[in-house]
């Protein structure tokens, strides 16, 4: 009896320690995280040290130079980027929400019809985003619209590539927000749209707010669609409209990449840096609305 | 038994609103019809004619014939599953919402079919209000709480303030929110959200007011609160209330109606109306004696 | 027998409370019209429907140019010749180059398996790591690193894996050269972690935790947990997000144009540069391809591969995710 119980106690006791295994694996993963952080912080730090030397009044107030990279700036790729985003927003926000608000409070989901709109929000939000920029290509740059390489266009490409990210992170925040507060409207005699404008869409705004601002700094930081309908071209104004002439800040980054002189390397990591400050402060944003507002219910 | 007063009146009474013109006051007693199995039927201002609830292929509830009497309240009790809680969702259609929920039978409601082809749902809902298990206030300020059913119905009302503070009064929490009504009312104790929904409930003026279990999340005070509550609504509204809590059925109620589940040959589980009856009847002498096992506490 | 109304709206009997509807002449008829509320939901089903146009566009845009593509080259040419001279010679001409797509599809499947390398290890290692090791407090703090770096431009990547990356790989593996797969590779597995990390570590957290509780009550330690019980149940939801990570490397465009060059190369040697199927893409967008061209044909040949490739691999991950959505 007395023999039992002492072993089992010891096993209980080695139990509690790890074993070496389980240490290492322990500090495998560990390792895992850490170097991914150590990447982050890599590729952060290189982009402030080569960027800072030239992140200056002239690179937001001067026009892009073949001539003089030294002294040029990219204000028309800075307003290009504004004007491009603005249009992706006013497009692509209402109809996303919109999609959204149609699934999760409308749609039966056993149709099939509304099925197959599901099945194929989540494969568009797949599909490869040099994919968008041939089908604007195709149909507004050229084709029925023909508009031409325009902000509009740009707009247009972007907004089609962010609309299902939009969609499927509005339905997650439409989901959060409890049922009883749907069953309670409706009891009281008010309409679904009575219902999801005034109660479903309020409680659930931190969330659609924080996943449209992140798809929004997913579509700044895009330079391939762009480059098919045409934001290469070499544009030292500001676009006035949105038929105007445009370029952006990654595709202006993208140009720069064939010239070896270091002055337009160094202006390449300024606009690097100056497209991250404005992303983080997107995301610090999105990051501070989420924690701010986020809900328990 | 009866308290409703009944009128008989001509089209002619009717002004141009559509309403119907009427003093208070008179008297006609309702004493059955052919179609209630139901001794003592009461005047039926909503009348169930078998009913049938399905749930995709599954029946939940089926053969269920009940009036249901104005200005008085009405318990409906029994065990878990057995279908109380659907029978009270079909009185103002929010088994609308469950995907897949059908409704076989006739729910009447002063003798219109409110699953009929021309019926509002939102019109149903305004006379028929609801008040569920777990208190579930807007994430608003309690005054717009109030004021949320008379907006979204479009009720023309001269002063919200004072319908904000006549349903408030109504629900007896007028004492304890009066000086913050501007504030969210998540901060209210449960309790006071649960009164808060019978606030907004009763600020539409509905006719019917059914109740889900309203007391289950409350400690006892708020529930004591709630009861007492309700007994001075049933002057004014006809209250249908589910209660797993045969205490509070006996105390509040003055019909009683005790639903089962049966199980059929196959093993499908599906409820039933057992019987209905005052509620004196039902705790003193139930005429099944299902219903005496239940009351008695050998069986749910 | 009927039974009439007795009062109208009103102080009540008890005078506390107010009644709109008492009696029987009801009329639930729709009293108010409601126009607004069908305008605003076929808005709704609109802006719905508007995902299916927009794939439809894409399957016509992509697959209209192909009839005359393909009128001029042979399908077998295309999809097994090993040569890619299109941005060579005669602009006008069809018959002065080569056709063969496979150079493109070796080089994206290359990069796409050193990004793997990199993202898969890392990526389980940071989802497991987050799911069952890290508090709540380290989750907090370690999130949002994923998120920054699913945020930094891919353009941005693509010039680190060139002017930084590249030169360092050249002293470590003794090449030099502009341009290779390696550095491309490795800096598109970093970028594609957080996919891989955050989707595996939804997979985890949604095993139940009545298997974590029933394995420490056997005696198991965590990692057993973590390697015998948690890992096998979310097997499904972690594999989906390796392919979807997999979607993302094969469709990703900038990194792979800037880091890789513009070489067509059939190479499986990482240390080389070679053109990507999306690098290709983006090249020909830059410069001018004149509409009805050979070579502008030729941009939808490849685009309509690399859109059917990624559609197949998305198919397989979204039906994995249902299958482990439906396991709990």
């Amino acid at each position: 009896m007395t023999t039992t119980t002492v072993s089992f106690g010891e096993r209980l006791r080695s139990g509690r320690r790890s074993s070496t295994a389980s240490m290492v694996f322990t500090a495998v993963l560990w390792a895992c995280m850490a170097i991914i952080c150590a990447f982050l912080f890599f590729v952060l730090f290189t982009i402030i040290q080569q960027g800072v030397a030239r992140l200056d009044g002239n690179l937001l107030d001067r026009q892009p130079s073949q001539i003089r990279p030294e002294t040029a700036g990219v204000q028309s790729a800075l307003f290009g980027t504004l004007w491009v985003i603005g249009l992706t927003a006013v497009i692509a926000v209402p109809l996303g929400i919109a999609a959204a608000v149609y699934l999760e409070e409308y749609a039966d989901p056993k149709r099939w019809y509304n099925r197959l709109i599901e099945l194929n929000i989540q494969n568009l939000a797949a599909v490869p985003t040099i994919i968008y920029g041939i089908l604007v290509l195709a149909f507004v740059v050229r084709g029925p619209l023909s508009v031409g390489a325009v902000v509009l266009a740009g707009g247009v490409a972007l907004a089609l590539l962010i609309l299902p990210v939009i969609i499927i992170t509005t339905r997650e925040a439409l989901r959060a927000v409890p049922e009883e507060i749907r069953a309670g409207s409706l009891a009281l005699g008010a309409t679904p749209w009575q219902t999801t404008w005034k109660q479903v869409l309020p409680a659930a705004i931190s969330g659609i707010a924080t996943g449209t601002i992140l798809s929004l700094s997913r579509a700044i930081g895009e330079a391939a669609p762009l480059i098919l309908v045409g934001a290469t071209t070499f544009i030292t104004f500001n676009p006035d409209g949105v038929f105007s002439r445009y370029t952006t800040l990654p595709v202006q980054i993208y140009t720069l990449v064939p010239e070896d002189r270091d002055a337009y390397r160094d202006l390449a990591y300024a606009t690097i840096l100056l497209l991250i400050i404005v992303l983080l402060a997107m995301n610090a944003i999105a990051i501070w609305l989420r924690n701010r507002y986020q809900r328990r219910w | 038994m009866t308290r409703a007063e009944h009128d008989t009146v001509t089209p002619a009474d009717k002004d141009a609103t559509g309403e119907i013109a009427q003093p208070p006051g008179h008297v006609e007693v309702w004493r059955g019809n052919e179609h209630s199995p139901v001794e003592g039927a009461p005047d039926g201002v909503i009348t169930l004619k078998d009913l049938e609830v399905y749930y995709g292929d599954f029946r939940a509830v089926t053969d269920v014939n009940v009036q249901f009497g104005s200005k008085e309240i009405t318990a409906l009790i029994g065990p878990s599953g057995c279908g109380k809680s659907t029978v009270l969702r079909c009185l103002n259609r929010m088994n609308d919402l469950v995907p897949g929920a059908r409704v076989v039978g006739t729910v009447a409601y002063h003798g219109v079919d409110i699953y009929g082809p021309d019926v509002d749902v939102i019109e149903v809902r305004r006379r028929v209000g609801m008040v569920f298990q777990k208190p579930n206030p807007f994430p608003k300020s309690i005054y717009d709480n109030v004021a949320y059913g008379p907006r979204v119905t479009g009720m023309k009302v001269d002063s919200m303030d004072e319908l904000v503070e006549r349903a408030l009064r109504g629900a007896a929490l007028w004492d304890e929110v009066k000086d913050k009504l501007k504030q969210n009312a998540f901060g209210l104790s449960g309790g006071q959200q649960q009164r808060l929904c019978i606030a907004r409930a009763i600020a539409t003026s509905p006719e019917v007011i059914l109740m889900d279990e309203p007391c289950s999340a409350l400690d006892p005070i708020a529930t004591a609160k709630i009861e007492d509550l309700m007994a001075e609504l049933a002057k004014t509204y006809t209250i249908i209330i589910v209660t797993h809590n045969m205490q509070q059925a006996a105390r509040v109620s003055q019909r009683t109606g005790f639903f089962t589940a049966e199980a059929d040959e196959m093993g499908h589980r599906t409820g039933r109306l057992v019987e209905f009856d005052t509620t004196e009847h039902i705790f003193g002498n139930p005429s099944d004696e299902r219903t005496e096992a239940y009351i008695t506490g050998r069986f749910g | 027998m009927t039974v009439r109304q007795t009062r109208r709206s009103g102080p009540s009997a008890s005078g506390d409370h107010f009644v709109l509807w008492q009696g029987p002449s009801v009329d639930l008829t729709q009293q108010r019209r409601r126009m607004g509320e069908r305008v605003i939901k076929a808005f709704l089903v609109g802006a719905a429907l508007l995902s299916v146009v927009v794939t439809v566009g894409i399957v016509v845009s992509l697959f209209a140019p192909l009839t005359e593509f393909f009128s001029h080259v042979g399908i077998g040419e295309f999809l097994f010749g090993t040569e890619w001279t299109v941005g060579f010679g005669n602009k006008a001409s069809w018959d002065d180059k080569s056709w063969g797509v496979l150079p493109l599809v070796t080089a994206t499947f290359v990069m796409t398996a050193i990004a793997l390398l990199v993202a898969v290890p890392l990526g389980l290692g940071a989802a497991a790591f987050l799911s069952e090791y890290a508090s709540p407090r380290a989750r907090k703090i370690l999130k949002p690193i994923l998120e920054i770096l699913a945020g930094i431009p891919t353009v941005a990547f693509g010039f680190i894996a060139l002017t930084v990356v590249t030169p360092l790989l050249g002293n470590i593996f003794q090449f030099n050269g502009i341009f290779n797969m390696l550095a491309p590779g490795i800096v598109m597995g970093f970028m594609i972690v957080p996919t891989v990390a955050s989707l595996s570590e939804d997979a985890m957290s949604a095993v139940p935790l009545a298997l974590r509780q029933g394995s420490y009550a056997l005696g198991a330690n965590r990692m057993k947990t973590t390697v015998r019980v948690v890992f096998p149940a979310a097997l499904s939801g972690i594999v989906a997000a390796i392919v979807l990570g997999i979607s993302r490397a094969v469709g990703e465009t900038m990194i792979v144009t800037i880091g890789a060059g513009l070489q067509p190369k059939m190479t499986l040697d990482p240390t080389q540069g070679a053109q990507a199927m999306t690098g290709f893409i983006a090249q020909i967008a830059s410069g001018d391809a004149p509409e009805g061209s050979p070579v502008y044909y030729s941009l939808f040949a490849v685009g309509s591969l690399l859109f059917l490739l990624t559609l197949l691999i998305n198919m397989i991950s979204i039906r994995l995710v249902r299958k482990y959505r439906q396991a709990y």
